[in-house]
């Protein structure tokens, strides 16, 4: 299937979408809730573009969850994308002017000050629920959006150390704007007001995951030909020596 | 008549539903039915049931108006704030009732008989002001009404049962 972006003639599957066709073409679109390995979310609103169906009139859509079509035209940037992304911006930032990561150089980049009275001035959630979908996808489902409106938040069941945690720390890897706070002290690690047994690699002694987490993949089955005592890198290697070994 | 405990009143509304998530909402509306609010032990037992993350009934429980985690009074009332309400002066209506049970919206009454909260529109503004306690309507209500249609609802009122 063929569309254009930005002028540039690309190639792509049915049931892939334009952002992704577009950062294989080189094309990058600002974006804060896109993760390659979840599902979109179309949560930050970033991502906007113009799309034009072949023989259909043009609309602004979010490009991370937006599919291909044959002779789609599509373009980037507009002076109507940059307002909008504008106003985006300005909401974002007022919501979590805390935020780390791309959420403050976009702003930097696309010229927006927050200009309002931030609700909260020390928040970074921007409520994009990558999180969310990361512990669904990967651990037990154990946070979740809850309440609703100004007071939407991401908590655990009754905002308490969740039980079901396995302390994978997927949360807090997926999270763009550095709001879940995950520490390793080289024993332990401490997330959602959970602590955790960090368990070390027998080959090389680092730390590498939590007792709980390997009992979970245990459980499911993701491990099932792994050795999980291993940390993954020596694991790699372990794996690649019995190749060689053949 | 042996009452029922709380986890014998749980399983019986629980098992009543089929082991799967979409049927979790009308458990949550039962049960806040039968207890008027959510006991902790119900979300739990109904995830084990419904084999769903228990954060997810979590989630749903603080996210519909219609559930409460916490113990609601035994009369609801709900003073309407919508628009054509708010304009027929339904502030010195949340007043009059904050006065009289000495609670403000989002309150439980000492006594236990009475939840107050505010709502956006019933939908019945041509009575606005509009007042509803459980599932009575009570429009154009005056200041001075007030008092006699909430100690209706208490016990021994005509409207308690
Ligand atoms: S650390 Fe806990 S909450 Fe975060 S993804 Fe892993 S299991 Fe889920
Ligand atoms: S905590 Fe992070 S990943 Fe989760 S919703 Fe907030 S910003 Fe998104
Ligand atoms: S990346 Fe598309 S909406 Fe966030």
């Amino acid at each position: 299937m063929r569309l254009t972006i930005d002028g540039v003639a690309c190639e792509a599957e049915a049931g892939e979408f334009v952002k992704a066709v577009a950062e294989r073409a080189g094309i990058t679109i600002p974006s804060i809730c896109h993760h390659s390995a979840l599902p979109g979310l179309a949560a930050c609103r970033l991502c906007l573009v113009e799309a034009t169906p072949a023989g259909k009139r043009t609309e602004v859509v979010t490009s991370c969850v937006y599919p291909v079509s044959e002779g789609l035209q599509v373009v980037t940037m507009s002076e109507r994308i940059q307002r909008l992304r504008r106003t985006v911006l300005k909401l974002l930032i007022c919501r979590a002017p805390a935020a780390e990561g791309r959420l403050a150089e976009y702003c930097q980049e696309y010229g927006v000050q927050n200009n309002f009275t931030p609700p909260d001035p020390d928040e970074k959630c921007i409520l994009c629920g990558l999180c969310v979908k990361a512990c669904e996808e990967l651990g037990p489902a154990a946070i979740a959006t809850v309440m609703r409106g100004v007071d939407k938040q991401i908590q655990s069941a009754f905002a308490e150390a969740p039980t079901d945690c396995i302390g994978c720390s997927s949360c807090a890897k997926v999270c763009p704007t550095g709001k879940i706070s995950c520490t390793d002290d080289g024993e332990s690690r401490v997330i959602w007001g959970k602590r955790f047994h960090l368990e070390k690699c027998p080959v090389c002694g680092r730390p590498f995951a939590t007792s709980e987490e390997l009992a979970w993949l245990t459980h499911r089955q993701v491990g099932e030909s792994l050795d999980l005592t291993l940390c993954p890198s020596c694991r790699a290697q372990q794996a690649a020596k019995q190749s060689v070994r053949g | 008549m042996v009452e029922k405990t709380e986890a014998e009143q749980i399983q019986e509304i629980i098992q009543h539903y089929p082991g799967q998530r979409r049927h979790a909402l009308a458990a949550m509306q039962d049960m806040q039915h039968c207890f008027n609010y959510l006991p902790r032990a119900g979300l739990v037992a109904l995830a084990e049931h419904m084999h769903c993350p228990l954060v997810q009934l979590y989630s749903m429980a603080t996210f519909y108006k219609a559930l409460s985690l916490k113990p609601k009074g035994r009369h609801i009332i709900k003073v309407c704030d919508g628009t054509a309400c708010h304009i027929k002066g339904s502030m010195s209506m949340i007043d009059g009732v904050q006065r009289h049970l000495k609670i403000s919206p989002g309150d439980v009454s000492a006594d236990g008989q009475f939840s107050v909260e505010t709502v956006n529109c019933l939908g019945t503004c041509a009575l606005a002001p509009v007042l509803l306690v459980d599932e009575k309507h009570f429009g154009k209500v005056t200041l001075g009404q007030l008092p006699q249609v909430i100690d209706s609802y208490k016990p021994g009122g005509g409207n308690d049962g």
